[in-house]
């Protein structure tokens, strides 16, 4: 059935920069892959919710979630490996565009996990794209980084009660009525004692960064708390 | 999909011609067919390829196919002449290769091409014939074997299902073929004995097997003169054009003989062949009946309603993966009337297929979501339609169809802002715990948690708090060293907590903490101590995440292997396990599977505690049990499916490496040869070389060979094993199942326990289950009813879904399991589920 389908078919759209070698390798390694890549994941999505979600195509060997590399936290990927191409197959069939945590995820064959590939790749710790995002996305730590630097910045500048909520507006970014104390909501809720990292995770940046609690989401953060932080 | 499967591997995808073939419309039909005539005289062979492509996966738009090879006909009729062949070849190819589907879908189209004039009846008759007399030969006692009585029907369903393509145009052309053909039908069906369903449908039911009722359907569609609606007949328009045209020779179609099983009847037990006869042949739809007949049967002539089915199977099965397209397709099937309700009802009946549905059944949650977004205005009422209705028959849904609702409306819900009118349903925070309403909302929620959080799920209730009630309670560990908790344990049990703890901080190796247990607990304490603290523990630790739980026990879980020397200190680890995530049957879930697959317990030390005596009188009261078995099972089974996976590659590893040797060898032997005939001391020195080099070269393949071999080998007896611990597990599972069982079934009905007869009893909740009216019924349920419809229940779903492996290891079982005296309802629950007659 699917050959009627296939020639505009790409198995998957994105081509990571970082794979060692030829495009021809790259697809060859999709094709017998059995991890999973998911993407748009919420920072405060569990293994667990994962776990549930991605064991409907199969047995699941193991879960590894993408850290933020300096505060190592989730930072909204993770890659799901399977025991069988089959299940593989059906995580990406069926699970790709439907939501997880209210957020519709991302599900592409993925090359194969090596040791290093949980981290962001973003400047700022995270994930590229969150670097660059001018939305507002508050399972993602609100605006993109770049932005929220901007904010930060303005803040210092600006009076505090300032508009930079139309000031972000005008690049079509995000609804208007959201003022600018917002910004760094989601970036306060990442705040919490609790140490979420695996021996496997720790490895270095202890010191400063507080942690944030992955399920932590109730709606009173106080926001003049929060341009103490960082 | 294997026979052509190398030619049709090497057919290039030609956006030319597959995409207005597959994009084939009503109104786009004639202009496709100047397109591809026109292309016929420079690729014809691949139009020719394709077009049967799309034939048999898009075979809702065979009416449109037809009439374009129709039409082709008028102009080229060297061309269909080659469908004509290779549609018979293709038939001949799945009667061998027993492809269910192919068959039914060509069966289908031989039936079009001779309402497009491009066969004459005469021919389509010939085909219906010969399939009807294979059909009468496989049930035949002496030629045939009639426990492959489902391929027979299978076959006669085919011939049937292709009726509503071509009973008007045969009752015009050739009507007394028609009536013959039909006067065949029914002699098949009077031989052939009825399927005895019990046990594999959703709801208790008294409906005709699939195929009389299709035989009754079909009839009534002959009374009414062979009208369906549901089938386009685009060839009408070029009624004038087609009937010029030449008609081609089907030519006979050659059947495989004898047919398929006849030369085992002797050999195997007629149920192992049956239930193999069963697999090859499943019955592809059980009807359900969720709402009311005003809104499906009666919005549609009965043969409408399995034309308009048999489409939305056809795309479920073709589409599956092609989401977009999937969708589409089934929001716009070609028929006159409205039939999503019929559709609703058909997907769930797919999703509640037993003992398994076609695909996974989130692929049906999925569709129906899907669904939802491409019908926004009508199929989201007519799902939550669908949930009411299966609501109010809670008590009589199958067990495992329930889990299998309860997993599916939880996902759904969780892709639709958890918003679901709860309130409907606020009264059955009255019910007791294991009614079943009561129970299906309850795990639904505690689904729901699963996919979100807690708080996120509460808050979705916020308007009837008088649910939380039923939530699970929020997700942490219990750990019972602390000052809060402290139940039961002493102050050095504490300490040696809280030691253990700093040693796992400070990475302290596997070795040193068992050698710290040796010394410091053991001889004090004893092992179940040990047991408890390392347990509490370690767990604790690896409380925080999935990932944590495994690097702990990749870490340290030989300290617990070592601790948990045999099964009934397995048990208790179990046990302990299950204390620490007492708040979370997610986590212990998890945690008992992981344990499994670092083999720190066993499969039968899983059984044993879910059969334990607290455990058992929770049967009935939550799912997480049974989901734990479940597993365990699959775990086992899945364990033997890799390893027979191996195997073949193995094999064939070992295979190529023989060739290699074998190659090596001719060369070592050219090369010898050369040598001997060499003459001058030039040649022989080269000859000599080339020689030395071809006996490294054999020596290294010999080496390869061998070490194949041994791998092979190896693997074999891996799977010796592995085979052995599945029959022990299922000797488990149903010894486990039996006892408990029978014990309580006698207590209920003590008259009964001799497994002979099924006499029916004062309590007997066979009857209740299989027979019992709505309303009525409610009153008599009690909870230890409950508890054995729920039990039998389980007992069921694991019977149908493993009566492979039950078959397997029959022998066995009978010797062992089912010799014993055992209640005869659980008796007759594993033969229905197995279907041993």
């Amino acid at each position: 059935m699917a050959r009627l389908f296939a020639g505009s078919e790409v198995l998957s759209p994105y081509r990571d920069r970082r794979f060692p070698g030829t495009q021809d390798e790259f697809e060859e390694a999709l094709q017998a892959s059995t991890t999973v890549y998911v993407g748009n994941l919420s920072f405060y999505t569990t293994e667990e919710q994962i776990y549930d979600l991605f064991s409907r195509c199969g047995e699941i060997k193991k879960i590894i979630m993408g850290l933020d590399k300096n505060s190592k936290t989730p930072c909204g990927f993770c890659f799901v490996m399977y025991y069988t191409r089959e299940d593989t197959e059906d995580a990406v069939k069926y699970v790709s565009g439907t939501m997880l945590d209210e957020r519709p995820i991302r599900v592409d064959f993925d090359w194969g996990f090596q040791d290093g590939r949980q981290w962001g790749r973003g400047r700022s710790g995270g994930q590229v794209r969150d670097e660059y995002r001018t939305d507002y996305d508050p399972g993602r730590g609100g605006y993109g980084k770049i932005v929220q630097r901007e904010l930060e910045s303005r803040r210092q500048l600006v009076d505090y009660a300032g508009n930079l909520g139309t000031y972000y507006n005008s690049s079509g970014a995000h609804d208007d009525h959201r003022s600018s104390h917002r910004s760094s909501r989601g970036r306060k809720r990442h705040r919490g004692d609790d140490d979420y990292r695996s021996d496997r995770y720790r490895e270095s940046n202890r010191e400063s960064r507080p942690e944030k609690n992955p399920r932590f989401r109730e709606r009173h953060d106080s926001d003049e708390e929060e341009s103490s932080k960082r | 999909m294997s026979e052509r499967g190398s030619a049709k591997e090497d057919l290039p995808f030609s956006e030319e011609i597959v995409v207005p073939l597959r994009s084939l419309q009503l109104d786009s039909l004639e202009s496709c067919y100047t397109y591809v005539a026109r292309d016929l005289g420079v690729s014809e062979s691949d139009i020719l390829l394709w077009l049967m492509e799309c034939i048999e996966h898009l075979p809702h738009k065979i009416p449109l196919y037809g009439t374009l090879v129709g039409l082709l006909n008028t102009e080229d009729s060297d061309f269909a002449a080659k469908v004509v062949q290779l549609c018979r070849e293709r038939i001949e190819e799945s009667l061998v290769s027993g492809d269910c589907n192919k068959l039914r879908i060509l069966i289908r189209f031989v039936a079009v091409l001779m309402s497009n004039n491009v066969i004459a009846p005469a021919s389509l008759v010939e085909v219906l014939e010969t399939l009807l007399s294979l059909a009468a030969t496989t049930i035949d006692d002496e030629k045939g074997n009639p426990a492959w009585q489902p391929k027979a029907d299978f076959h006669v369903f085919c011939i049937m299902a292709s009726l509503p393509w071509a009973g008007i145009e045969l009752l015009e052309r050739a009507p007394d073929e028609l009536e013959r053909v039909m006067a065949g039908i029914e002699a098949y069906l009077n031989v052939r004995k009825p399927i005895v369903d019990t046990c594999f449908t959703a709801f208790p039911s008294s409906n005709d097997d699939y195929l009389v009722d299709l035989w009754k359907r079909i009839k009534h569609c002959q009374e009414s003169g062979w009208k369906v609606e549901s089938v386009p007949r685009p060839h009408l328009a070029f009624e004038a054009k087609l009937v010029t045209c030449q008609t081609h020779d089907f030519g006979p179609v050659t059947c495989p003989y004898p047919p398929e099983g006849a030369d085992e009847s002797q050999t195997s037990s007629f149920g192992r062949q049956h239930h193999e006869a069963e697999q090859k042949f499943p019955q592809r739809l059980r009807r359900l009946s969720i709402f009311p007949p005003a809104k499906t049967d009666e919005c549609m002539a009965p043969v409408d309603r399995f034309v308009v089915e048999e489409y939305i199977l056809d795309v479920l099965l073709y589409l599956n993966g092609r989401r977009k397209e999937c969708a589409a397709y089934l929001a716009n099937l070609p028929v006159p009337f409205r039939y999503e309700y019929v559709m609703a009802e058909t997907i769930f009946s797919q999703l509640f297929l037993l003992p398994k549905p076609p695909f996974k059944p989130i692929y049906y949650t999925i569709v129906i979501i899907d669904l939802c977004k491409a019908l926004p205005g009508a199929f989201p009422t007519v799902v939550a339609g669908a949930v009411r209705a299966l609501f109010s028959k809670m008590d009589d849904l199958d067990i495992e169809c329930r889990t299998r609702l309860i997993h599916w409306f939880a996902h759904h819900l969780s892709n639709f802002q958890f918003v679901w009118p709860w309130k409907e349903w606020i009264d059955l925070v009255d019910l007791p715990k294991w009614a079943p309403q009561r129970y299906f909302v309850q795990e639904v929620l505690e689904k729901e948690v699963r996919l979100a959080y807690y708080e996120r799920i509460k808050q979705s209730l916020e308007d009837v708090p008088k649910l939380f009630e039923l939530l699970p309670p929020k997700s942490l560990p219990y750990f019972k060293y602390t000052a809060e908790n402290q139940d039961g344990c002493t102050e050095s049990e504490m300490l040696l907590s809280t030691e253990l703890t700093a040693m796992v901080k400070s990475k302290k190796t596997a070795r040193d903490i068992q050698v710290w247990v040796e010394e410091k607990i053991l001889p004090a304490f004893g092992q179940k101590s040990a047991i408890e603290i390392v347990v509490q523990t370690l767990f604790y630790l690896g409380a925080k995440s999935f990932t944590h739980m495994i690097t702990v026990l990749e870490r340290y879980g030989q300290v617990l292997s070592k601790l948990a020397t045999d099964q009934s200190y397995q048990v208790f680890l179990i046990q302990e396990v299950s204390k620490v995530w007492q708040f979370s049957v997610q986590m212990t879930v998890i945690a008992i599977d992981r344990m499994m697959g670092y083999r720190i317990i066993s499969n039968l030390s899983i059984i044993s505690w879910v059969f334990g005596p607290d455990n058992v009188e929770r049967f009935h009261t939550s799912d997480f049990l049974w989901e734990i078995l479940r597993n365990a099972i699959s775990k086992t089974v899945n364990r033997t499916e890799d390893l027979q996976r191996d195997i073949i590659a193995a094999q064939k590893a070992l295979d190529l490496a023989r060739a290699a040797t074998s190659k090596a060898n001719s060369n070592l032997q050219t090369a010898q040869s050369v040598l001997d005939s060499a003459e001058t001391e030039e040649a022989v020195a080269q000859a000599t070389a080339k020689a030395e080099w071809a006996k490294t070269l054999v020596e290294k393949r010999k080496h390869e060979e061998a070490s194949a071999e041994e791998t092979l080998d190896a693997k074999h007896a891996l799977l010796n094993h592995s085979l052995r611990e599945q029959e022990d597990l299922f000797i488990s599972v149903f010894e486990n199942f039996c006892s408990v069982l029978s014990e309580r079934l006698s207590k209920a009905s003590p008259r009964s326990t001799d497994m002979e007869e099924d006499k029916p009893s004062a309590m007997d909740i066979d009857n209740s289950m299989e027979n019992g009216k709505e309303g009525q019924k409610k009153e008599q349920l009690t909870e230890e009813s409950q508890w054995q419809a729920a039990t039998l229940g389980q007992l069921s779903a694991v019977t149908r879904q493993y009566a492979t492996e039950i078959w397997k290891h029959m022998d066995k079982l009978e010797a062992q399991v089912f010799s014993r005296p055992v209640h005869y309802l659980v008796l007759k629950t594993l033969n229905n589920c197995i279907r041993r007659i």
